[in-house]
């Protein structure tokens, strides 16, 4: 059996073999750019002059005969919480409108100390607070497989481009499940790293203590190759612990025999039939490879979402408390004094749900809820994480679905707050619990639209999880994955 | 129940205006998010303080002194700005 081809090996081997230089591979992508971006508004900024910039750089290299890293010259894109220097970075709120950092967030300084190409920078929900990309201020992304169905979020535009074919990959963020629910709803691959691994330096915060930068790729092999070159100790963030192990491509290929993969029943309650048959058919691949599924139990697991939405906007609210319209940003035009500047400010550059969530976490931190609320979340957040480390006495992978669902219909996630908030049910415990987590396709409904499912791992066991991923995908790729019809084609 | 004061006293506390007519759809909604959080009223705890995950401890280092921003580049994204401050007027009519 052929193995599934990395798409940045792919590139490497077409840029140092010569078939392309590297300012014609970067022009098909902005071409594709044009074409498609319309339909699929992944991109909210488009660096093209930046872009070929890079590209020339690469050829340059490459014409000197100059060793390249792996991910020089691959067209790339972030998602725009991700600080660029020079380039405005919005958070796809009109609150930072016209933002420009003047400094480069820490993975944006690892990948172009790799000469990587940046198309530009891609859409999300505002702040990173949403499940549909919807509540961008720039309208929501849609998705590469459907134009009817959204990308997901908050990393819509990055899992539209990829999954679009008009980035080779991208970085998003996930605080409760944003680069992984996308990545399924677009049927790709998308890792959230162990929290620590990869620096937060330069991520606009929505929420510190689960935010956590990671790559969205179309194979499993490119998920390990961006997260290898991004999980890095890094001084500028105090949480930082780096890749402690020797790398996830280092044993991407292992032989998984014996493996012990966990499914939880609480993981299987409440949600869609198509879903949940994907994942037992999963288990059986896995069974087929000589894997051992292992049934568990995640008592906590039925408090992940209340204690999530609980700490999530806390940290949020006190997050977004820099937003003041006095260093950057947008700022009210007209006031009476300085509190009323910053209300006004606040209230004209925020939407509607960052309102939301800065509302109740302020409710959840205000005298006299403080014990009933953030307190107790933060007790239970300590018997999610037990949870887990119980269940990893026992199994090395713990195999769920990523989202109860697939992509939802354009402007049906929008409307109730809540019933949105509970699609999160799957991913919010991993960010709770600080693990890793990869998203990969493993079927598609009756409608066509992709399923994923999630591999969650112990602390630092991106390796497990990406060698659990890399077998799948390799046993199923010609049935779970499917390339959307538009976009560069290697 | 969250009640109209609620709201705008965390609306005061938050920095956000709330309009008169949007405070009964705020309130509703609020009460609504709360109610979803009242789930773990009843869960079971074993009291224990969760302080940080993944063991993260002090990682304590030499001060190096290191070169900081240019005044002018901090600025730069400032809408009023004069004598390399930002600027707040006290009043603008």
């Amino acid at each position: 059996m052929a193995e599934v081809k990395s798409k940045i090996r792919a590139i490497n081997e077409m840029l140092t073999g010569k078939e392309i230089t590297c300012t014609e591979l970067t022009q098909q992508y902005l071409d594709a750019i044009d074409k498609s971006n319309g339909d699929l508004n992944a991109y909210v900024n488009v660096t093209a002059d930046t872009a070929l910039k890079a590209a020339k750089a690469v050829d340059d290299k490459i014409a000197k005969g100059e060793e390249l890293p792996l991910l020089a010259g691959v067209p790339m894109t972030l998602k725009d919480n991700i600080s660029t220097n020079g380039i405005e970075t919005t958070c796809c709120s009109k609150i930072l409108e016209g933002y420009k950092p003047i400094y480069d967030a820490t993975v944006w300084k690892l990948l172009q100390q790799q000469n990587a190409v940046l198309l530009g920078k891609t859409n999300m929900d505002e702040f990173a607070m949403g499940s549909s990309c919807e509540t961008s201020v720039f309208g929501g992304a849609k998705n590469p497989h459907s134009l009817n169905h959204v990308a997901g979020g908050s990393s819509g535009g990055v899992a539209s481009a990829v999954g679009g074919n008009i980035a080779a990959y991208g970085l998003g963020s996930d605080t409760g499940g944003s680069i992984r629910q996308p990545a399924s709803f677009c049927g790709i691959v998308g890792l959230k790293p162990t929290y620590g691994s990869v620096s937060r330096y330069g991520l606009i915060a929505y929420a510190s203590s689960l935010d956590q930068i990671g790559p969205i790729t179309t194979t499993v092999e490119d998920t390990a190759i961006v997260y290898d070159a991004i999980a890095k100790l890094d001084p500028m963030d105090s949480t930082s612990q780096g890749n402690k192990g020797a790398g996830a491509c280092a044993t991407l290929k292992n032989d998984i025999k014996g493996m012990k993969i966990g499914i939880a029943k609480e993981y299987l309650e409440g949600i869609r039939d198509d879903v949940k048959e994907a994942i037992l058919n999963a288990c059986n691949v896995y069974r087929s490879m000589g894997a051992e599924i292992v049934e568990f139990d995640l008592p906590a697991l039925k408090y992940a979402l209340p204690v999530y939405y609980i700490l999530a906007c806390a940290e949020a609210s006190s997050n977004l408390g820099r937003y003041d319209g006095i260093r950057y940003g947008y700022k009210t035009p007209t006031y009476n004094d300085v509190n009323d500047m910053v209300c006004k400010t606040r209230s004209e550059g925020f939407g509607s749900e960052v309102k939301r969530r800065i509302m109740l976490g302020t409710y959840v931190l205000s005298a006299g809820y403080y014990d009933a609320y953030y307190k107790k979340a933060q007790n239970l957040r300590g018997t999610i994480v037990k949870d887990f480390k119980n269940a990893f006495e026992k199994v090395d992978v713990i195999l769920a679905p990523t989202v109860p669902m697939t992509a939802f219909e354009v402007g049906k996630a929008v409307s109730d707050p809540i019933e949105t908030y509970l699609t999160d049910i799957c991913t919010v415990p991993i960010n709770i619990a600080g693990l890793p987590a990869v998203s990969v396709p493993c079927g598609f409904n009756a409608k066509g639209m992709p399923i994923g499912m999630q591999l969650i791992g112990n602390t630092f066991a991106e390796s497990t999880i990406l060698n659990a991923a890399w077998h799948y995908e390799n046993a199923t790729h010609s049935t779970m994955f499917k390339s959307a019809e538009m976009g560069v084609k290697l | 129940m969250v009640s109209h004061e609620d709201v705008i006293q965390i609306a005061r506390l938050a920095k956000l205006s709330v309009k008169e007519d949007e405070l009964e759809a705020m309130t509703k909604e609020m009460q609504s998010i709360v109610d979803f959080a009242d789930a773990i009223n009843n869960a079971p705890t074993d009291g224990e303080e969760f302080d940080n995950i993944n063991n993260l401890s002090n990682v304590f280092r030499e001060d190096v002194v290191v070169e900081s921003y240019p005044t002018e580049k901090i600025l730069e994204n400032a809408g009023d700005k004069a004598d390399d401050c930002f600027l707040v007027k006290k009043r603008c009519l």
